[in-house]
């Protein structure tokens, strides 16, 4: 325990790194009792300008959601200013699920680049998006969909219930002919998340 | 099996053991391919599985805590881990042991970092042969770590007891069944806080001092084979350790 922890150095949960004097916990470190433990399987990390310790990983990590990370969800309902969407699984990490808070929010003006005059004409409940964090810190993920690779990717008609086609800019129901529109990704049921 | 004249014979237990010797243990971390992290553990005859889900969201929705993760634990024996077959399912005593093995668990984990969510432990006892509480939280405490939640520290598990007025390290079914005394202690190794002890017997003020004082010993030896376990498994380069 007398040692002097460098990077590069493995450890395991409860490992002694530093005194609180010397660093700060960074990422998969904490402190107790002036002292800096890790809290994770992995190495050490010592960044001696920012006087910070942290365990950089070696096992898989429960994901976690930061800005500009993207996600897919569901859209559960929409209103005049925002839609609701539960976020299934955030890309890069579909082999986890992801923990809780996993209600995620598209306001109108992040729905895309101009203006939206009804947000019902973009998402429907039941759609299949692919989205961007914009914020994840506190409470609701504020996402966007402002971008050509963002929007809906599954869309499914909202009077019978089969899966919309894609058909120019709008969406053609292939079993009763019903047209709508939504903030469509560019590849469009394609089957990629 | 008969009950034997004497369980210690000139100083040796019956498989051989002096009496503050650990059965031989072996752990394995991530055996798992399906689970987020998992471990395997043999410690004499016992063979244990662990495995860790989450954290995930947690259903039934209306057992969600709003400011902390919750642990969920189940403690399962095999319907052959035992030489009568066990009738599968939960009983009485694994319901019990899946509660205090939650509770020897519960402190290392930071639950408050994820508030609304469910952390979930199975233990399945694949062969017992005494000492499977123990096991399972060594195991568990593992497959915590392999899963990557983040721990204060590990936790060790271990039983102690009194046999032919000896006291005695990791007992064994025989000194279990025929023995005075059997407590298993779980710890955290770092800061020496005990996390579980149950006690199935007596043990005089002194004696219990002394078990206590053995039982750290042997917690120490198997918090070594976690940390020997974690690094096999994940260190960068294992031929220069």
């Amino acid at each position: 325990m007398d040692e002097e922890i460098k990077t590069g150095d493995f450890v395991v949960p409860g490992d002694f790194l530093a005194t609180a004097e010397e660093f700060m916990p960074g990422e998969g470190a904490y402190e107790e009792d002036s002292k800096i433990y890790s809290s994770r399987t992995g190495v050490v990390l010592v960044d001696a300008r920012t006087k910070r310790i942290s365990v950089f990983p070696r096992t898989p990590v429960p994901p976690e959601l930061k800005r500009g990370d993207t996600v897919i969800g569901r859209v559960e309902e929409v209103r005049d200013q925002s839609a609701n969407v539960h976020i299934g699984v955030l890309r890069g990490r579909e082999d986890r699920q992801l923990p809780l808070p996993d209600l995620g929010v598209i306001h109108v003006s992040q729905v895309r680049g101009g203006y939206v005059k009804d947000l019902g004409r973009e998402f429907k409940p039941g759609d299949i998006v692919r989205a961007r964090v914009v914020n994840a810190r506190r409470g609701q993920i504020q996402l966007s969909t402002v971008g050509d690779n963002l929007g809906v990717i599954v869309a499914t008609c909202s009077r019978c219930r089969a899966r919309l086609e894609k058909d120019d800019a709008r969406l053609r129901c292939s079993n009763c002919g019903n047209v709508e529109f939504r903030k469509v990704a560019s590849d469009y049921r394609q089957g990629v998340l | 099996m008969e009950k034997p004249e004497k369980l210690i014979v000139d100083g040796k237990r019956l498989d051989g053991r002096a009496p503050d010797e650990l059965r031989p243990l072996k752990i394995q971390a991530g055996v798992l391919k399906r689970a987020d992290g998992s471990a395997y553990v043999e410690l004499g005859k016992n063979k244990v599985l662990a495995a860790v889900y989450g954290p995930r969201e947690m259903h039934p929705r209306h057992h969600q805590q709003p400011d902390t993760a919750v642990l969920r634990c189940r403690y399962n024996m095999a319907p052959f881990s035992v030489e009568e077959r066990k009738r599968p399912g939960p009983d009485r005593r694994s319901v019990e042991i899946s509660k205090v093995a939650r509770e020897a668990l519960e402190p290392v984990v930071f639950l408050e970092l994820y508030p609304r969510s469910a952390i979930d432990i199975f233990i399945e006892i694949l062969q017992a042969d005494a000492g499977t509480r123990t096991t399972g939280i060594t195991a568990a405490s593992v497959a915590l770590a392999d899963a990557g939640v983040p721990m204060r520290d590990l936790v060790s598990a271990v039983a102690v007891g009194k046999v032919d007025d000896t006291i005695v390290l990791d007992l064994t079914k025989e000194e279990d069944q025929w023995g005075t005394t059997d407590m298993p202690i779980a710890l955290m190794p770092r800061k020496k806080l005990i996390t579980l002890l149950q006690m199935d017997g007596h043990f005089t003020h002194e004696e219990f001092k002394r078990a206590l004082a053995l039982a750290f010993n042997g917690c120490e030896q198997i918090y070594e084979a976690q940390k020997r376990a974690l690094r096999e498994k994940y260190s960068v380069k294992p031929e220069e350790e």
